[in-house]
């Protein structure tokens, strides 16, 4: 399998930058329009992704920030080439609808979307969230929600009475019928995750964590989808501090894997042969440090993937 | 007083002509080489475009040509509104997204999230076609459950929930359809401003919500006497509300340098429409009072184009040459624009435009039509009357 590295784009951090509201008073005479704002940015993070060879964008849901779904459609035509990744709830809206939206998504963009569905907020936020969906019903709704999703897309007529959809006649007519379903990335480190991602993700996506407990959730979860008749790729989402030698890591922030270039690539490859194969990775600033991963830790890791290959 | 016109994304293909049916613009139709948007090269491989690169090159022409703005419409065979405008945001500069939704489609949150982060990414060039009454049975294919009344009872809740928590930090609501604690935008969100909501809808249910919530109440085009009472029943309404209700009109034109030659271009499209379109036009089931207003316009069996001129510049069988509803006008760049002075002495604040195909009629309506307003002899007429 060839390695998928994505950058993580979070629409809520620094959230000062290109941020027409947080504009200071300067001497410097300003002549930027509000409509230059944090998309321009966002294009930029995206674009610095392609051109360092990323493969994908991933875009965090943030209750707080601009919407995943929105910054996904608004970057798409300027950023070639990358799969875009929106994270957004099950509590959206109606499955059939997001289904929809997907296919309008996939036919303009070349069949480059995927799915990552979040894990639901606590109690609090989804009643301001004007979700009534309870507690121990989250985990059905998601599996209903992509079920249902799945159902219009591959599906004419797809009926269906859950107890959170319900579907008539239900499916796409040509052209929409011929795009493809975006790529479903779930996450979660729990059994019932474990499960779930068995029978709907097409990417299970793991927290960090050392990597036996890595390799034996892996073992679980292949099993686990071996037996629901599907194959399923694995993924980690992960914090990085790079730097060029060791004398230029002190200072730097606490993060998943430190170290120089070659450490984290050697890292990076280590999680590779334990069978990792999508890469989710961060760091902080965005723009400047997507350049910096994409041209110096990238090619590094890429360098491994001959002798990864061999091993499997 | 200035009039908004809008332009219309076809979200549903095409047509290169209006004298023929076929979509051949998009992907609708099986692709030939010579098809557009996406266009086969004359070796029959896709060259790489696709129907978005139409829809960017409609709304550019709307905006090049003095329209304020597209709305986009929404249909089971269509491409979506809400992705359509985002992919745009960045290569248009002044032309508005009317978004045509249904609210059972998303949760109002998440809409109100949605529509600001889409204002942020637009420069505030969101707008909102609120649908409530389409579809009928067919509902059930969205994945939509509720009985007409019942849908605008939640369209109503549905937008007391999005405007309540765009304005309020800590909004609650306790209704039939949502309950909300504590909710509230983020205030990078919640500074936007909430887009203008043109709502649709022609029974007694629909006309009470938009009293409520509407800033443009939108007919299609009917004869003119009883869309004169409906907008003045509409704008009364919201007046003992202590609100002021604009209104505005969706319709199809074939404008052209003479008279003959519009109706030439229509006689033309009336003979080449097959039999089975004609079957379909006989009427499909619906709930909607708008879409059986329409169809109670129209003989069943016109044999010859003209069976269908129901007034002077007014034509009943749009329907048969592209989807969407039945009336429109015909004729001349002055006499379309008299019908237009005509519609705005009845009432019309705004209107959406369309012409097929998209891209050239945006310009010549632009260029041709749009120019003549208020100084046709009609226009003078009604102000001498005033």
């Amino acid at each position: 399998m060839t390695l998928k590295a994505y950058w993580r784009l979070d629409p809520a951090a620094e959230p000062d930058r290109a941020e027409p509201s947080a504009r200071a008073e300067t001497l410097a005479r300003d002549v930027r329009p509000i409509t230059i704002n944090r998309y321009d940015h966002y294009v930029q993070i995206a674009r610095a992704a392609a051109l360092t060879a990323f493969d994908g964008l991933f875009i965090a849901h943030r209750q707080e920030a601009d919407d995943s779904q929105i910054v996904a459609a608004a970057i798409a035509r300027a950023a070639p080439r990358l799969r875009l990744v929106p994270e957004f709830p099950a509590s959206v809206g109606s499955a059939v609808y997001a289904a929809k939206q997907a296919v309008t998504f996939q036919r303009a963009v070349h069949d480059r979307l995927g799915w990552a569905i979040a894990p639901d907020g606590d109690p609090d936020v989804r009643a301001a969230q004007a979700d009534p969906v309870a507690d121990a019903d989250l985990g059905a709704r998601i599996e209903e929600f992509l079920h249902v999703a799945r159902g219009v897309h591959g599906e004419r007529p797809f009926d269906f009475k859950g107890r959170f959809f319900e579907v008539q006649g239900g499916g796409f007519e040509a052209p929409l019928s011929g795009a493809a379903f975006p790529q479903v990335f779930l996450r979660g480190e729990q059994e019932d995750a474990l499960a779930r991602s068995a029978r709907f993700a097409d990417v299970h996506l793991f927290a960090p964590q050392p990597i036996e407990a890595l390799r034996a959730k892996i073992e679980d979860l292949d099993r686990l989808a071996l037996a629901a008749g599907r194959n399923i790729e694995f993924g980690i989402s992960l914090g990085l501090a790079a730097r060029e030698s060791t004398e230029d890591l002190a200072d730097l922030p606490e993060t998943d894997i430190v170290g120089t270039y070659d450490d984290v690539a050697a890292r990076l490859a280590e999680l590779a042969s334990a069978g990792i194969g999508h890469f989710v990775l961060s760091a902080a600033p965005s723009l400047e440090e997507a350049y910096r991963i994409g041209q110096f830790v990238l090619p590094r890791l890429r360098a491994h993937q001959p002798a990864l290959r061999a091993a499997a | 007083m200035a009039i908004d016109f809008y332009w219309r994304l076809p979200t549903h293909g095409d047509h290169a002509t209006i004298r023929r049916a076929s979509l051949d613009r998009g992907d609708w139709s099986p692709l030939s080489a010579g098809s557009q948007a996406p266009g086969l090269t004359a070796a029959g491989e896709e060259d790489g475009f696709r129907y978005i690169d139409h829809l960017a090159e409609i709304a550019r022409a709307a905006e090049i040509s003095g329209f304020i703005g597209g709305l986009i419409p929404s249909f089971p065979n269509t491409d979506d509104p809400w992705v359509i405008s985002p992919l745009l945001a960045r290569e248009t500069k002044s032309f508005r997204f009317m978004i045509a939704f249904q609210p059972g489609f998303l949760n109002p949150v998440q809409a109100a999230r949605l529509s600001a982060s889409l204002q942020r990414a637009t420069g505030g060039r969101t707008v909102f076609n609120v649908i409530t009454g389409g579809g009928g049975p067919s509902q059930l294919w969205w994945g939509d459950s509720f009985s007409h009344d019942d849908r605008y009872g939640r369209t109503s809740e549905f937008l007391d929930v999005f405007k309540g928590v765009w304005k309020d930090p800590g909004f609650t609501f306790e209704g039939r359809f949502y309950t909300v604690r504590n909710g509230g935008l983020a205030p990078l969100l919640g500074r936007e401003e909430i887009p203008e909501i043109w709502f649709s809808g022609s029974s007694e249910a629909a006309l009470q919500s938009a009293a409520r919530h509407a800033d443009y109440y939108l007919s299609w085009l009917e004869p003119y006497d009883q869309l004169q009472d409906k907008f003045a029943k509409v704008k009364a309404r919201t007046a003992q509300l202590g609100g002021e209700q604009k209104c505005a009109i969706r319709v199809d034109l074939v404008a052209r340098a003479t008279e003959e030659e519009a109706w030439r271009d229509v006689r033309i499209g009336f003979e080449n429409v097959t039999d089975e379109t004609r079957a379909r036009w006989r009427g499909q089931p619906t709930d909607s009072v708008g879409a059986s207003r329409q169809a109670a316009l129209r003989p069943t069996e016109a044999k010859r184009w003209d069976e269908l001129v129901v007034g002077r510049n007014l034509w009943g069988g749009f329907n048969l040459l592209r989807g969407g509803p039945a009336l429109g006008i015909v004729g001349s760049y002055e006499q379309c624009a008299e019908q237009l002075d005509e519609l705005i002495h009845r009432g019309a604040d705004a209107f959406i435009l369309a012409g097929t195909p998209h891209l050239e009629e945006a310009y010549r309506i632009g260029e041709e039509v749009l120019p003549l307003l208020g100084r046709t002899a009609t226009a003078g007429l009604l102000q001498a009357a005033e």
